[in-house]
């Protein structure tokens, strides 16, 4: 593909002198049945234009000979020459007026730019249907006839940007057929020149301000988030696919560049996001997008939204709301209650677990927290804790030494001793309900202070001892500052078991206990009789529910 | 004015008691008697130690200030310090030095009273010959250094004494040798060792040597001065001399050592107590010049070994082992009272475990284990920040190795099973061993005296020496005819080609022999193939069991039996081979458990006690099996099967030791709901809700009978009966919940856990309601329902507020510092002993050092002292000789001066 170094080239000469490399590297790469005599004609065609005037009408014989309708594999060296010819007419000023011209002249012209609209098209049609090859080398040749113009036809580069063959080179990449190879190329272009990059912001806001179709803003995610490279404040925009972007004062501000991305984003956010696509924005929200904006708190909207849709949307957006708070002083009412009701029963068995435990630990670090609202986070914590995988509980319960440690006013819901002697005799007499209140959504009225933390005092006896260990931290006396959450978080089941069998065998330090005494019967009801018709002995619950006759 | 010394000196005698009135001599006779006159003295010269005292302040050093009167200040010494006598101290000093250090001086460089200046006398690197060389050399380059034609001295010396014709001079015989030969012989002795040597060894040499010194006088005879070749022909040919008397001892030596090495032999003999043969009779005269004491000692000796040895053998005699009666045979009772005590301390030792403490003996080890750890882990601290998560035995997976890949079906091996499905002789012949539990207990018994008896194979003997007498095996011995013997199968291929051709039913009949073909008694290596072999075995019930040919669970009973007996004298290889089951279902298939994967699990569930608290093969089951309820597939109904052996499975874990497993729950509740007749309204707790997706919810629309569910409905795929398997699947969950509830009812937190049970019975038993469900299913839900309203009402009644810290308060680091009762302030305190001793090492350099430099300085002021008095009266010696000769020169030059004087007078008188 020559399309770089057509690109990188700026002066005519060179132009020249690569041009017509171009032809012959084509004409290599067409296949054999493109005999040799159509390359002469074409060759021929063009050296004719560019003698003399009264050969143009070889352009139009030339964009006929493109004949992009029906086949998807459009005569690319007839496309190649016909940029040459336009490029050169471009260079050469035949394709602008002078008001003095002569009225013939001024005909001419016209003729000229006609014919020039009726290429582009042709291409613009070619980035659209044709294959990936041609695609490429289609937009290369977009983007080639762009910068001649803009180089060369004063006034023309921004109206060429904005509105002219670049929103339709957009357009096309977006919208075109089968066009990854496309697609990952203009992105390649994108993220190398800081000028295309900025039009393409540009066209991006215009092109998303209207509802599209999923796989359609897919694609516009693609492009933005693959231009992650934010330019910092002391930023000095050097690589330009046109020179003459040099001299044009908003492509060089760092500002106009945010400002640029910030609309495509907004377009972006504003549409119709599917789940997924919502999530995925959530997922790259603090690293990639917020950054391009100058006012985060235009992302706010879009937080909430996604904050208020609950479960795993919710999670997501807790970081970037958070850094909103934090940073914006976005004044959020009921923060605590929406993140109370975010505790629900499938939270410790979602992925983003150990990201939300990271989120909470700050969000209730600080110690100005009410100590009922802590209490109820701690109570339902433990509550899910009951129906919680051993990954999560290992988490659960450092992180409820850290806050009892921080909030002592809690402490009664592990130890509460009772002086009144009459509620004594009553409990001991009637025993007690929980206080705990588990479905009022307000964690200041819970009642949870009142509580205590039976639950996790049950997993003290949990099936792995590991856990049950860590359980047991909470009725040990709390001499330890605190627990470093980090190391307790990202457990898996899988991780577990590595840890207990290991990757490979080694012999034990201890010779594991084998039971003293062999079962008489495993699955079989053998020799039932000796004891008397009665299966007591180990095993026998399985025996008892399930049949292994057959 | 005070008055003048002399009138205090006075006064002072008189006060002191010194000065009195004199006494009479009767008086003086009367105090010598009785002893007072001696004690009278000694009171005047302590008086007059006193007043000289008194009158003279520099004798006595007075400290000039107290300083601050401190504890640590050494008391004993106190006194002395404040009347330390420096002039006496340094009178002392002197005179000591006087007596040491001058004598020295003095006799620096001297020998005996007179300087030694023999050339190189104190040369140690010099040996006697050259010594004796170079003075010659020096001697006679002195003799012939004429300085001058004109020296008259060295002429003079031409002149020697003589007596009797002999040169009375000492040069010239002796020059080189310094009499070294007969005379100064003794003399020598303590300089060189070899003359000594010499001495000793060769009494008869001095012959010798007087002939040497014959022939020296011989040659001395003549009055002629040696020329200097004569001179060093004499040299070479002393050296020469002594050169060969050197060999000649050295010969001797060896002769002597030559001697000894031949006595050897017998020592040896001697020192390993073995007799030497008689010698034969020393001769006469040796004995008789022995010492008659030591002859008869010599006698005694052979009398004394004799004795001895009777002593070694009576106290062999004592040591020895004494007949002890044999064990009285137990009665019945007895025996089954050991039994029961031994059970019971077994099952002691099961919920010590369970409550995880640590058994006695083994808390050595752990803490050793600790230790190790402990150093282990310091090491990774090194790399890492600490981790509060290791405290807990928590450790992340080192690489992420979640690869999942779903197992193919195994290939089919051509594995032939017998249809006809007798009961299994393997069985009778088990059936026959352990035919009642006083015998099984009884081989128990026996293995706890380490007999490693085991009673799986201990009915069974080798058929090709007991065919005759074993009824019970020969009837029923297959027609198929198994070989008696087999190869101990070293990998699960090989027994795979060893049963290739046997049929299942035989399979317990082959495991067998293979144990008893190969008991370890039999050959060392075959503790070691056992152990492979059991490790074969378990891979073979997985195996076994994940055959689409189902085998008879008899059989694969059987084979858990035999692996388990083995685990019990192979605890290594079986445990190995479990967690390398475990493993292989954690790595390959976590979430797809395999029929042999149950097996496994089961096996596990009565070989090993599932209730201790840490267990290297129970934990990581555990682990599986939560991990499979709690991430498992529940696609379909041949899932929900598993899901529920599985359930049981756990339950049947935590059956002793009843601990909680929160994933049972969750998944109990989760399939109730999804196999309910209609859908639950709303959430019914906290459980996550993992639906399957198409729809498993029971028909109640025909009329089904719940059955006890198959073990192989795990496999099963056909939906020809769902509607059945459903319903059973529903009757089995309720039941576990029941089961479940009864364990947990202790747990403070049982009203959080059941209550979702609760609402999720009721929804099941309401939604049932309508449908023509089998009574008995309706009836197992109410019973259940009723169970858990009722426990739920035990709970609320039982429950009291937490009270999990009703500990000791910690007490407040105490700053009081530690006061020793008698503290002396000499002593040190270092509670560290290796510092103290360093500190006092250091102390005692330190003093030393300071000891040294200052009598090395004194030392040095001493020696200058000495050499400027010793410079000083030589200087004035030569001032008064000097002066004698002016007078001398005066005395005569004035006699002189005098006649000159009078002849001058008189040619004056002249004139």
């Amino acid at each position: 593909m020559p399309a770089p170094t057509v690109a990188a080239t700026t002066s005519k000469k060179r132009k020249n002198v690569k041009s017509s490399g171009v032809p012959s590297s084509k004409r290599r790469a067409v296949a054999e049945s493109d005999s040799a005599v159509a390359m002469a004609d074409i060759q021929q065609l063009e050296d004719q234009i560019s003698e003399s005037r009264k050969y143009y009408n070889n352009i139009a014989t030339l964009i006929s000979m493109l004949d992009v309708d029906g086949s998807t594999k459009p005569n690319m060296a007839v496309a190649v020459a016909l940029c040459r010819v336009f490029s050169r007419l471009i260079a050469g000023g035949n394709m602008t007026e002078t008001s003095r011209a002569a009225e013939n002249e001024k005909i001419i012209v016209a003729w000229l730019k006609e014919r020039c609209r009726e290429y582009q098209k042709l291409l613009l049609s070619i980035i659209r249907q044709c294959d990936s090859s041609s695609q490429i080398s289609a937009l290369t040749l977009c983007l080639c006839l762009i910068n001649e113009r803009a180089t060369h036809i004063s006034g023309d580069d921004i109206q060429d940007w904005s509105s002219g063959l670049f929103k339709g080179v957009f357009e096309a990449v977006v919208e075109a057929k089968d066009g990854q190879a496309v697609l990952s190329d203009f992105i390649e272009k994108a993220k190398e020149f800081e000028d295309v990059r900025y039009y393409t912001f540009m066209q991006l806001a215009d092109y998303a301000d209207t509802e599209r179709s999923t796989e359609t803003i897919d694609i516009l995610i693609s492009i933005l988030s693959a231009c992650d490279s934010v330019p910092g404040p002391e930023h000095e925009f050097e690589s330009f696919y046109t020179q003459s972007s040099k001299k044009n004062k908003k492509v060089l501000s760092v500002n106009s560049h945010k400002k640029r991305a910030q609309d495509a984003w907004l377009a972006i956010l504003r549409n119709n996001l599917s789940q997924s696509q919502r999530k995925t924005l959530l997922r790259i929200m603090v690293h990639n997008i917020e950054p391009w904006f100058n006012r985060p708190e235009l992302l706010m909207d879009f937080l909430t939204d996604s904050y208020n849709v609950g479960g795993a949307t919710s999670l997501l957006a807790l970081s970037g709301l958070f850094y909103l708070i934090q940073e914006k002083n976005l004044d959020y009412p009921q923060f605590y209650q929406k993140l109370y009701s975010l505790l629900d029963a499938d939270l410790l068995h979602s992925k983003h677990r150990s990201r939300f435990f990271r989120l909470m630990n700050t969000f209730l670090a600080s110690t100005h927290l009410p100590a009922a609202l802590i209490a109820s986070f701690m109570k339902r914590l433990s509550r899910l804790s009951l129906n919680a995988p051993p990954a999560a509980i290992v988490a659960i319960v450092p992180f409820m030494y850290n806050l009892l440690k921080e909030h002592p006013t809690c402490a009664f819901m592990m130890h509460r001793t009772i002086s009144d002697e009459d509620t004594k005799a009553q409990l001991l007499a009637e025993g007690m309900d929980d206080p705990f209140d588990a479905t009022e959504p307000d964690p200041t009225r819970t009642k949870a202070i009142e509580s205590s933390l039976w639950e996790i005092e049950t997993l003290q006896s949990h099936y792995h001892p590991n856990v049950a260990a860590i359980a047991r931290i909470i009725s040990e006396q709390f001499t330890k500052q605190f627990y470093n959450l980090e190391d307790f978080l990202d457990y898996t089941y899988q991780g577990m078991l590595q840890a207990e069998l290991g990757t490979e065998d080694k012999p034990f330090k201890r010779v594991p206990v084998v039971e003293y005494q062999i079962p008489r019967r495993i699955f079989t009801d053998r020799m039932l009789e000796e004891d008397g018709g009665q299966d007591s002995g180990p095993g026998s619950l399985i025996r008892g529910l399930w049949d292994f006759a057959s | 004015m005070p008055p003048s010394q002399l009138k205090q000196l006075k006064a002072s005698l008189r006060d002191g008691g010194i000065l009195g009135p004199q006494q009479s001599k009767k008086q003086k006779r009367q105090n010598a008697k009785t002893g007072v006159s001696a004690q009278n003295r000694m009171k005047r010269d302590s008086a007059l130690q006193a007043i000289r005292d008194r009158f003279n302040p520099f004798e006595i050093k007075a400290t000039s200030r107290a300083k601050f009167d401190v504890t640590t200040r050494d008391v004993g010494s106190k006194s002395t310090q404040n009347h330390a006598r420096p002039g006496v101290t340094k009178s002392l000093g002197e005179e000591k030095r006087r007596q040491t250090l001058l004598r020295e001086m003095d006799r620096k460089n001297k020998v005996g009273g007179i300087f030694d200046r023999r050339f190189g006398e104190d040369d140690p690197t010099m040996t006697p010959e050259e010594r004796a060389a170079e003075r010659f050399a020096r001697e006679s380059q002195k003799k012939l250094r004429k300085e001058s034609m004109f020296n008259l001295e060295d002429d003079e010396e031409e002149f020697t004494l003589t007596h009797g014709g002999q040169s009375l001079s000492f040069g010239e015989g002796a020059l080189g040798d310094d009499f070294q030969e007969g005379d100064l012989g003794p003399d020598d002795e303590s300089d060189s060792e070899l003359p000594r040597k010499r001495k000793r060894v060769l009494g008869d040499d001095e012959d010798l040597e007087d002939i040497v010194d014959d022939e020296e006088e011989g040659e001395e005879q003549p009055e002629r001065k040696k020329s200097k070749h004569e001179v060093m022909k004499e040299v070479i040919a002393k050296s020469k001399f002594y050169k060969a008397e050197r060999q000649k001892a050295k010969e001797d030596d060896d002769d002597l050592r030559e001697e000894l090495d031949k006595g050897l032999p017998d020592l040896f003999d001697m020192l390993r107590g073995v007799k030497p043969p008689p010698k034969p009779e020393p001769p006469k005269d040796d004995l008789a010049a022995m010492n008659p004491a030591r002859a008869a000692l010599l006698a005694g000796k052979s009398q004394d070994e004799t004795e001895q040895e009777y002593d070694q053998r009576l106290k062999q005699l004592t040591f020895d082992k004494r007949s002890q009666p044999t064990d009285r045979t137990k009665t019945a009772e007895e025996k089954a009272e050991e039994e029961a005590q031994r059970l019971k301390t077994l099952e002691e030792e099961r919920l010590r475990r369970m409550r995880g403490e640590e058994s006695s003996e083994d808390e050595d080890e752990d803490e050793e284990m600790n230790e190790e750890d402990g150093s282990g882990d310091e090491e990774e601290d090194d790399e890492s920040l600490p981790d509060d998560a290791k405290a807990f035995g928590l450790q992340q997976p080192t690489a992420e190795t979640s690869t999942r890949p779903e197992l193919g079906v195994e290939d089919e091996d051509d594995f032939i099973i017998d249809d006809d499905l007798v009961e299994t002789r393997s069985d009778v012949s088990l059936s026959f061993i352990e035919s009642d539990s006083e015998m099984e207990s009884a081989e128990e018994s026996e293995e706890e005296e380490e007999e490693e008896e085991d009673e799986l194979i201990n009915g069974f003997t080798i058929p090709g020496l007991k065919s005759g007498d074993a009824p019970a095996a020969s009837d029923e011995e297959p027609s198929d005819g198994l070989a008696y013997t087999y190869p101990c199968p070293g990998s699960h291929d090989e027994f795979l080609e060893i049963i290739k051709d046997v049929s299942m039913q035989d399979l317990p009949t082959v495991v067998q022999r293979i144990r008893a073909l190969h008991h370890p008694r039999l050959h060392s290596d075959n503790k070691m193939k056992l152990g492979r072999f059991a490790g074969i075995l378990v891979q073979h019930v997985a195996y076994m069991a994940d055959q689409p040919e189902h085998p008879p669970f008899a059989i694969v009973e059987n084979l858990l039996r035999h692996i388990h007996s083995l685990a019990k004298s192979h605890p290594d290889n079986v445990c190995q081979a479990y967690r390398a089951h475990l493993r292989q279902i954690a790595t390959e298939r976590p979430l797809n458990l395999h029929p042999g994967d149950l097996v496994i699990l089961t096996g596990i569930a009565t070989t090993f006690p599932t209730s201790d608290h840490f267990h290297a093969i129970a934990t990581p089951a555990h682990l599986c099996i939560a991990r499979y309820l709690g991430q498992g597939a529940v696609n379909s109904l041949a899932d929900l099967s598993t899901g529920t052996y599985a359930a049981s499975l756990s339950l049947q874990y935590q059956m002793i030791s009843k601990r909680y497993m929160p994933e049972l729950i969750n998944y109990i509740l989760n399939i109730l709901c999804h196999l309910s007749p209609k859908e639950p309204s709303e959430s019914l707790g906290y459980f996550p809700t993992r639906s399957p997706p198409t729809s498993l919810r029971l028909n109640p629309s025909k009329s089904v009978s719940p059955r006890k569910l198959r073990f192989w409905d795990i496999t099963e795929q056909s939906s020809s009966n769902s509607e059945e398997l459903k319903l059973s699947l529903i009757t089995t969950l309720v039941t576990l919940l029941g089961t479940a509830s009864d364990l947990w009812i202790s747990k403070s937190a049982y009203t959080e856990i059941f209550t979702p049970a609760q609402k999720v019975l009721k929804h099941l038993l309401r939604s049932c309601k309508g449908s023509k469900i089998s009574p008995v299913t309706r009836d197992t839900l109410q019973s259940t329902l009723d169970k858990v309203d009722n426990h739920l009402a035990q709970a609320r009644r039982t429950r009291r507020p937490l009270l999990l810290h009703h500990h000791r308060p910690l007490a407040i680091k105490t700053a009081i510092p530690k006061f020793e009762e008698t503290f002396n302030p000499d002593k040190h305190y270092d509670p560290d002993r290796e510092r103290a001793e360093s500190n006092r090492l250091k102390a005692e350099y330190k003093r030393e050092r300071k000891g040294a430099m200052r009598e090395l300085r004194k030392d040095a002021n001493f020696i200058a002292r000495e050499k400027l008095r010793e410079k000083k009266e030589r200087d004035a010696e030569y001032e008064r000789k000097y002066k004698r000769l002016v007078a001398e020169v005066q005395n005569e030059e004035g006699r002189e001066a005098n006649a000159y004087e009078r002849v001058k007078r008189m040619r004056q008188g002249k004139r």
